[in-house]
């Protein structure tokens, strides 16, 4: 057999070959389309998922935050400081005006467990 | 009592290596065949250090090396005390029109030939995927119905390899790479080592060992292998995108899939059943939570009593006169190439999915369609946390990773079907 006359070869198993592949996992795909579609509900509105925006004024244009929800006060205190501290800034120069919550909603703790117990698996 | 000593003298191992060399000298052969045994025997004692040292996938690393220690001690021909007979499965003067002689393997094997029966009638793997179908999630799968085309797409490597050992073939053709070697050796790249083993035992038994331990070594090595080609091919804006949560998978799904994927692949590709069907069979029997106790067993006593079985008889194929030849070392090269090309193609096609959902998904993803469970996800999550360490693929990148199971075990049928007498 010739390099040219095993190319040759090669190319129609493979091109065979990853039609095949390719054929079969996209009729799986469609039958999980239709799972979706037959099975899963949308879960009904969630009540104004996550609403606001984490916005961070700076400096801050106004002197004083401004009155917020009695029991928010606590919260955006801690908030403000953390923000302070992690620029490196005063308190005085931050306004926060929203906040909420990103990404993955797990305690902090539980987030560096998980990835701890990933990572000592390699 | 000096005869009886001297008679003993005569069967030890040293004198059996010793007058296999002078032999193997005398009659003019080359180097290689001369020390052999001993050669094989410091390889063994290498993947043993590989083993338990390094942590090399130990669970079948370990097995397998002390299978080719155990068959590279030096015998007399014909000695009752030899445990495998490689010459039994592939030479043509030991069998009955090309089929196995059972006969003469029941009343003259060893330990070792009784044991790889089951490796050369394609019991082991089918079984260990049953194992692997009871431990295998397919809810990630379930939850992101297009994480299954990275599983197809990192099949590229098997294919691209498969025509990289047949032009090596073709230049090098004392290597005697054909098409059936060259299946062989592409089916590296599925990164699956039972795949890579029913493939090579029906297509190029000669080649078993050298593919077993290329395919296990490298799926040991993909922490090493892949992060590189990752960060080549993707930018730090892909490698941080966050991905959407995925929807809860109901257990009627989860049921039905296994069932479903099985009349599928069975009315397409026939000769993947065995070892679709027994994984799905293991995943319907933990999904269906019916049947605790087979689930039990099949994921420990099975598995593990079929892994010892399966790393000792591969091991035990590696006789020098069958491993020392320039196509272990053209399988080495082209398993590192197959392994690169797999990620490669799941990369790619992550991207491209990246571009068309309009950066919804995370192209790190594709890199775990490869199919060494759960290794390929890990890296996929360990990278993709370096760039922002509060995002969590490791959910992801089990969807593409379990396709890749299906995705390589597909790939061998196709191959089993075109070259398989």
């Amino acid at each position: 057999m010739t390099i040219g006359e095993a190319l040759a070869e090669g190319l129609q198993v493979t091109v065979i070959g990853l039609t095949i592949v390719f054929g079969v996992l996209i009729i799986l795909m469609l039958v999980l389309m239709a799972f979706k579609a037959v099975f899963y509900k949308q879960p009904k509105a969630k009540p104004e998922a996550l609403p606001g925006a984490e916005s961070i004024a700076l400096p801050a244009a106004e002197p004083e935050p401004k009155a917020k929800p009695a029991d928010d006060g606590e919260l955006i205190a801690v908030l403000t400081a953390a923000v302070a501290a992690s620029l490196n800034t005063s308190t005085y120069n931050l306004n926060i005006k929203s906040y909420r919550r990103v990404g993955n909603a797990s305690p902090a703790w539980s987030k560096a467990g998980l990835s701890d117990v990933i990572n000592s698996r390699f | 009592m000096s005869d009886a000593f001297s008679s003993f003298l005569g069967s030890t191992g040293i004198s059996a290596l010793i007058s296999g060399m002078t032999e193997a000298a005398a009659s003019g052969k080359n180097i290689l065949e001369i020390v052999g045994t001993p050669i094989m025997i410091i390889i063994a004692c290498v993947l043993l250090y590989l083993a338990i040292v390094k942590k090399f996938e130990p669970l079948l690393l370990l097995p397998i090396a002390f299978g080719v220690l155990l068959t590279n001690m030096p015998m007399f021909k014909g000695s009752g005390a030899i445990l495998m007979h490689t010459e039994f499965f592939t030479d043509p003067q030991y069998m009955i029109d090309g089929h196995l002689d059972i006969q003469r393997i029941f009343a003259e094997g060893g330990l070792l030939d009784l044991l790889y029966l089951g490796v050369k009638l394609g019991i082991y793997p089918p079984l260990i995927f049953l194992g692997i179908g009871i431990m295998t999630d397919f809810g990630p799968l379930i939850a992101n119905p297009k994480s299954i085309l990275l599983g197809a797409a990192a099949q590229f490597g098997v294919f691209i390899t498969f025509l990289g050992a047949l032009a090596l073939g073709a230049l090098v053709p004392s290597i005697g790479f054909g098409v059936e070697e060259a299946a062989s050796t592409g089916i590296i790249g599925g990164a699956d080592g039972p795949t890579a083993i029913y493939v090579t035992k029906t297509l190029a038994p000669a080649l078993l060992p050298a593919i077993a331990i290329a395919a296990y070594s490298y799926m040991a090595l993909i922490p090493v292998i892949q992060p590189p080609i990752m960060k080549a091919l993707t930018t730090k804006e892909e490698r941080s995108i966050v991905m959407e949560q995925l929807r809860p998978v109901s257990k009627t799904e989860k049921i039905l899939f296994p069932i479903i994927v099985t009349i599928v692949v069975a009315l397409i590709v026939p000769d993947a059943v065995a070892l679709v069907g027994m994984l799905m069979l293991g995943n319907l029997i933990k999904e269906s939570g019916v049947a605790d106790r087979l689930a039990k067993t099949a994921q420990n006593g099975l598995m593990n009593t079929i892994t010892i079985f399966l790393g000792l008889t591969v091991g035990a194929t590696a006789k020098a006169d069958t491993f020392l030849t320039p196509a272990t070392l053209g399988i080495v090269l082209l398993g590192l190439i197959a392994f690169c090309f797999s990620t490669a193609g799941g990369l790619l096609l992550g991207k491209i999915m990246c571009k068309l959902t309009g950066g919804k998904v995370n192209p790190l993803i594709g890199s775990a369609g490869v199919s060494a469970v759960p290794m390929a996800a890990r890296v996929s999550q360990q990278v993709g946390q370096k760039e922002n360490p509060s995002n969590f693929l490791l959910m992801h990148a089990m969807g593409p990773n379990v396709a890749g199971v299906i995705g390589s075990a597909v790939a061998a049928g196709v191959f089993l079907s075109m070259f398989a007498h």
